[in-house]
């Protein structure tokens, strides 16, 4: 059942990545900005070598040729090379993707354990000092700035008090074999848990910057899907019967309560993506948001086109388990 | 049970401040940007080149002061106006131990020069070899370049490009080379960990390096680590912690934090950018001299170098930094004068002042507000926009089409500091950085002149009549050339920034 909805989900993608595609290339010819120029900078330059360039970018092809020649390669994996790089745009992605994906989990993993309980003891407490406290600490969390935030984070643990590192994913000194590329896991996975220890201390500073808008949406949303269900029949009648508290709380309330919390997480998870770049940024985080930010700025068009081509699949996909998990949560609800 | 916890807690925090085990001699760099590759010649990046720099070593390098040394080279010399001969040192090692011949060097000269001489790719630094024809290794240490046209300017170029083994490109292919190192430099790859950092361990049979610039021999600390960090104020954060021990591309107001805090100093080096204001010389207000000459009058250059970058600027009255080669040390230049500014716009037709746009990027709108409102007293009543460089660069940079725009903050580097890297293109007529329209037959006869001119005095005469007529003509609005400042730890000696932005850490120490 689950397997034949995939497919179906699957091929309902083509139509969408062939829309994105379309759009993204016409956004490319009507942005104002010739890599050629951009790669050769303030250097010395001759016809001929704009020419070769030229050649080598593709971009000497008319319009329609440039695109049809993407999608076809695209059919068979290959996204071309990317211009400043030199290099295949999906070799320079992917050494990009799995510290992004990492710091997207995190994040995620982050927002859901301290948003749940915290916005469940809003609803049950309502008005009360936690209540106070959870609605104005979620304003803080959505309005201050992650780029804001994150400085303040790095002055006060890497300045001061000198606990983490100021940038990047790992120590030199802390390498793992990669199996995954995700470097928790494998460290996990090869019993190293200094260098399991060296990327905590790197990855927390970003992966809380990151999710804290996340985290305050997700504990407003769980707080007003938990005071509805706390009105509603069912608890009354299981107050009724004399359960107990926890009981109704874990079993009764907290599992219809999260549904609207399972969607808006899987929506910001893709947004998590987009937000990565400032995050990236400031913490030197190398991952794909500050690459793709880099390559709009540079016009690098094909890595544009198939990092793009990458968040709308991501998206799709990100949905696609939100509704899994809608049906775990509530049999009624079926796919 | 609170016991229990307590311990817990205690236990953290014991494991989360104990000092990092590092070794003591690891110098690490906080930088800006990511190398885009590995390979010497499969880029045009200046951030790249800094990188990989220290891996590689080439034919000749620049000292502190900018002058080209040898390095790879034993010395050169120029046989006719277009021929050169280069003596190759003798006992110089790639990395996997092999010896440097000529045939080295005539292989990265042709992987560069020669038309798809990359698997089927040319290189993109091409042109920067400028006329190169042919390059022959006549024995096993010297080499001799022919070039299609007397280009003077060879030396001054040759530092930017390094020397790869040709039997190491032959056995990993092209492509692979983006990543396989195997050069001269003082220092190897360790690994190349992209977007996060370049970790580069000491290369114990180095050969030492140019002989102009001591000490000679192997590099000082035994491991090197470039960390990308392109946020500003992250990097300075990185230094004040002691993560990493030098940090480029800072700017003047972090500087006073770095200077402020006991272990870290600011170092500056004169840069080779001159900024400018680019303005329509084509249409619209500044098609008319007594305008540009008004605007030079208005601004009040000095008070915005000291208040704005702190100092940390040159003026320059002109499109040549004061340390280029053929710089006019005497030309008139605009004084500030408000009164002067206003007579020049009512004579203009603009008594009551005169309403302009002026563009700018994310980078420079600090500045640009500073312009507006310093050229207010004079009568220009100049609104800021900000747009992106890319967007703007195509609007102003037409090559002689039509202009979209009235004036333009921006900017041109010069590592060479020789003009034809800067005058040439910003200046000549439909170039591809001339971004006022400007156009001298005079002038263009002049830049082309020099181009070939192969005596250097007479060679300096020529761009030196070339700039008093642009100084007249005024295309553009000269304001200054910044200088480059780093952020070092003061455990650092033995290192000093460079004009070109290289940083070379083959003799920098950690005490």
């Amino acid at each position: 059942m689950t397997f034949g909805k995939l497919i179906e989900r699957i091929i309902q993608l083509i139509p969408v990545l062939l829309g994105v595609s379309l759009i993204v290339f016409i956004m490319t010819l009507l942005t104002p900005g010739d890599p050629v120029q951009i790669m050769l900078g303030d250097q010395l330059v001759t016809d001929d070598l704009e020419r070769s360039l030229r050649r080598d970018m593709g971009l000497d092809l008319p319009p329609h040729e440039r695109f049809f020649t993407f999608l076809a390669n695209a059919a068979q994996g290959d996204f071309g090379t990317s211009f400043y790089h030199r290099q295949p745009v999906w070799d320079v992605i992917a050494s990009r993707l799995p510290a992004t994906i990492e710091l997207s989990l995190m994040a995620l993993l982050v927002a859901l354990v301290t948003s749940i309980p915290l916005g469940v003891l809003a609803a049950v407490k309502k008005d009360s000092i936690y209540d106070r406290l959870a609605t104005v600490g979620s304003l803080f969390g959505v309005s201050m700035p992650g780029f804001w935030f994150g400085i303040l984070l790095l002055l006060l643990f890497s300045v001061h008090l000198r606990w983490l590192p100021v940038s990047g994913n790992a120590s030199f000194a802390s390498q793992v074999d990669p199996i995954t590329h995700l470097l928790l896991v494998d460290a996990l996975l090869r019993g190293r848990f200094d260098a399991f220890w060296d990327a905590l201390k790197h990855i927390i500073l970003p992966a809380i910057t990151l999710g804290l808008p996340m985290t305050a949406i997700l504990m407003r949303v769980t707080r007003a899907s938990m005071l509805d269900v706390l009105n509603r029949d069912y608890i009354t009648f299981a107050e009724a019967k004399g359960l107990g508290k926890f009981q109704i709380l874990a079993k009764h309330a907290l599992k219809n309560a999260l549904i609207p919390t399972v969607t808006v997480a899987a929506i910001e998870t893709g947004s998590l993506l987009g937000g990565n770049m400032v995050v990236e940024t400031v913490f030197g985080w190398p991952g794909l948001g500050r690459l793709v930010v880099e390559s709009i700025f540079t016009r690098n068009f094909p890595l544009i086109q198939a990092a793009v081509l990458l968040y709308a699949v991501t998206y799709v996909l990100l949905n696609f388990i939100a509704d899994i998990i809608y049906t775990i949560l509530n049999p009624r609800v079926k796919l | 049970m609170n016991i229990q916890r307590l311990a817990v807690i205690a236990m953290l925090a014991g494991v989360l401040s104990a000092p990092e085990t590092v070794a003591a001699q690891e110098l690490r760099v906080g930088f800006t940007a990511d190398a885009l590759t590995l390979d010497p010649a499969n880029h045009r990046d200046r951030g790249t080149e800094t990188i990989i720099r220290n891996m590689f070593d080439g034919l000749v390098t620049r000292d502190s002061s900018m002058k080209v040394v040898p390095e790879i080279a034993e010395g050169w010399q120029a046989l006719d106006s277009t021929t050169y001969q280069f003596k190759i040192r003798q006992g110089v090692k790639f990395h996997d131990g092999s010896d440097l011949t000529a045939e080295d060097i005539k292989f990265t000269i042709d992987r560069l020069v020669k038309e798809n001489a990359m698997g089927g790719q040319t290189s993109p630094r091409q042109s920067l070899l400028g006329p190169i024809t042919n390059i022959e290794a006549v024995d096993d240490h010297t080499v001799v370049i022919k070039l299609d046209s007397a280009w003077p300017n060879l030396p001054a170029m040759l530092p930017f490009q390094e020397v790869v083994s040709k039997a190491h490109v032959e056995r990993v292919g092209e492509p692979a080379m983006a990543d396989a190192v195997n050069g001269t430099g003082p220092f190897k790859l360790v690994e190349w960990r992209k977007g996060d950092s370049v970790i580069m361990e000491r290369f114990d049979d180095y050969y030492g390096g140019a002989t102009d610039i001591a000490p000679v021999g192997k590099a000082c600390v035994e491991r090197v680590i470039f960390k990308i960090i392109p946020e500003n104020a992250s990097r300075v954060l990185a230094l004040l912690s002691g993560d990493v021990h030098i940090i480029n591309s800072v700017t003047p107001d972090l500087a006073r934090e770095i200077e402020a805090h006991p272990d870290t100093d600011v170092v500056a080096v004169n840069g080779t950018r001159t900024t400018f204001i680019a303005l329509n010389n084509q249409e619209g207000p500044f098609a008319d001299i007594r305008v540009r000459r008004a605007l030079a009058h208005a601004l009040d250059r000095q008070i915005i170098i000291d208040r704005i970058l702190y100092g940390n600027a040159t003026l320059t009255d002109g499109i040549l930094s004061p340390d280029a080669f053929g710089k006019n040390k005497d030309l008139p230049g605009y004084t500030y004068d408000v009164d002067k500014a206003k007579a020049l716009l009512a004579e203009a037709g603009y008594p009551e002042g005169l309403e302009v746009t002026l563009d700018a990027d994310g980078s420079t709108k600090e500045l640009a507000e500073v312009i507006a409102v310093v050229a207010k007293r004079a009568g220009f009543d100049i609104k800021v926009a900000i747009g992106e460089s890319s967007t703007l660069k195509s609007r102003y940079r037409t090559k002689g089409g039509p202009i979209d725009g009235q004036m333009w903050l921006t900017s041109w580097g010069n590592g060479s500091l020789d003009p034809v890297g800067i005058f040439v293109p910003t200046h000549r007529t439909a170039d591809r950085g001339n971004s006022s329209g400007y156009s001298n037959p005079e002038v263009d006869a002049l830049l082309d002149a020099a181009n070939t001119e192969t005596d250097p005095a007479k060679r300096a005469e020529l761009y030196s009549k070339a700039e008093a007529i642009v100084s007249s003509d005024l295309p553009n609005i000269y304001l200054w050339v910044a200088q480059d400042l780093y952020g070092v730890s003061k455990k650092l000696s033995g290192w000093q920034p460079s004009s070109d932005s290289r940083i070379n850490l083959h003799d920098a120490c950690l005490n």
